[in-house]
């Protein structure tokens, strides 16, 4: 049952769900970045995940921003494509925004998020519609502020969350790519899913999962 | 001596580069640390490698990271905020192969890290007046004013080319002296005589004549070492 907080058993389960959907989605990953990148995004992804989470069961972590400094510092080393140090970046940034606590209500969630979202931008410098991760995740940050903001719990606000990521990973297909290595093929980059936008909703599809 | 860190996808590929760039560096070399791969053989790259390497090399006199593409570049903005020596580092925007040539031939001359960066920046352009539309004239040198001048004809049978240059370039590291040289036949601007690149872009044949500027304390003897360098073909003929 959702309560009015986020624990850290919660936050641990949203990183084991994230890593069993990468592990479970690999294949569909790399086909999406085989079409319009390196072919590397769910093996990367993957074998990121697994990492961390071979990390969280050897040394657990006893606040939130321990916790994802080892996430983010874990994906860095072991990720090898842009999305370790995106994603690394996402994690480091939420758990400073969360600080040293057990456990996060909406506002630090938000904050939280928020914060996670801006690592992205100063990291991969993207704008809406260049066809990356950032088309997912900010429409993902955004829907679970205006949830908040109208009264909903926090299960409520991380479905709608991931509903929006969702809504923008599809929003990627017809765009043409403008960064990262998609953007070497111009317009033949169209048609296709962005491999990040792809990981990313599900990133908020396991938020959601671990907070219901 | 600034010191050069070499960001790749391939440990491979980073090895080769850098051995393709200490060819043209006969006698000291920067040092150059490689953070190449994602471990375990992986194709990729990492942040926390490339901390370790810029602080095992980190000179006073700054450090210039060289990178191929993609994640190479954002695992080394993100080892800006990971690494633990103070030294001034900056991120090159430079062609990974001529770029690294460029960079280790001048930091072997001593350049600044400046110099060094604008160098390996601008080394696409021998490449851009051979095969595509006019390059940008990055290379330009200020004129020489009030200066030495001579003459020299290039007589190695492949003109000007890298291994010479480079010759040029180290040798004069050594004087207190400025110097341009310019391709009569071509009627091209002044490059640095410090520029490897530079002098790459004259595209100086065996039989051109070049005008050699020098200014300087030791503008003289500087202006006599380099006659007598492109006048012995710079030993190579």
């Amino acid at each position: 049952m959702a309560g009015v907080t986020v624990t850290l058993d919660q936050l641990v389960a949203w990183l084991a769900r994230f890593a069993e959907l990468m592990a479970e989605n690999r294949s569909y990953l790399t086909e999406l970045d085989s079409a319009i990148g390196d072919a590397d995004h769910g093996s990367n992804m993957a074998r990121g995940m697994t990492a961390v989470m071979a990390k969280c069961g050897a040394t657990p972590s006893t606040a939130v921003d321990e916790l994802f400094k080892q996430v983010g510092m874990t994906l860095v080393t072991s990720v090898g494509g842009a999305s370790g140090p995106l994603y690394g970046t996402f994690f480091l940034r939420f758990g400073s925004a969360a600080g040293p606590v057990a456990e996060l209500d909406a506002a630090a969630l938000a904050a939280s998020l928020r914060a996670g979202l801006g690592g992205i931008v100063a990291r991969g410098k993207a704008e809406l519609g260049d066809k990356t991760m950032f088309d997912a995740m900010s429409p993902a940050v955004d829907a679970f502020d205006t949830e908040i903001a109208a009264g909903a719990d926090l299960a409520a606000a991380t479905a709608g969350s991931a509903a929006a990521a969702v809504a923008g990973r599809d929003a990627t297909e017809p765009l043409v790519a403008r960064k990262g290595r998609a953007s070497y093929l111009g317009d033949r980059s169209a048609g296709h899913l962005d491999p990040g936008a792809t990981s990313t909703a599900f990133l908020f599809q396991a938020l959601a999962e671990a907070v219901a | 001596m600034i010191s050069v860190v070499v960001v790749s996808h391939s440990p491979a590929l980073a090895q080769a580069a850098v051995d393709l760039a200490l060819q043209m560096v006969p006698g000291e070399k920067p040092a150059i640390a490689i953070a190449a791969g994602a471990g375990e053989g992986l194709i990729g790259t990492d942040a926390t490698a490339v901390s370790a390497a810029i602080d095992e090399v980190a000179s006073p006199d700054g450090v210039l990271v060289i990178m191929d593409l993609g994640s190479a570049v954002m695992s080394a903005e993100m080892a800006l905020d990971f690494r633990s020596s103070d030294a001034e580092v900056r991120l090159s925007s430079a062609p990974f192969v001529e770029g690294l040539l460029a960079a280790i031939v001048t930091a072997a001359g001593g350049a600044s890290l400046d110099e060094v960066d604008r160098e390996a920046r601008g080394a696409l352009s021998p490449k851009i007046s051979l095969l595509g539309p006019a390059a940008p004239a990055i290379v330009v040198a200020p004129p020489v004013t009030a200066g030495l001048s001579a003459e020299v004809t290039v007589i190695n049978p492949d003109g000007l080319h890298a291994r010479p240059a480079a010759t040029l370039v180290s040798t004069l590291a050594g004087f207190d002296a400025k110097l341009t040289v310019a391709n009569q036949r071509t009627a091209s601007a002044p490059v640095a005589a410090n520029s490897l690149i530079g002098l790459l872009s004259l595209g100086a044949k065996a039989g051109d004549v070049l005008t050699v500027a020098a200014s300087g304390a030791q503008a003289a003897e500087a202006l006599a070492k380099v006659t007598e360098l492109v006048t012995d073909g710079f030993g190579e003929v």
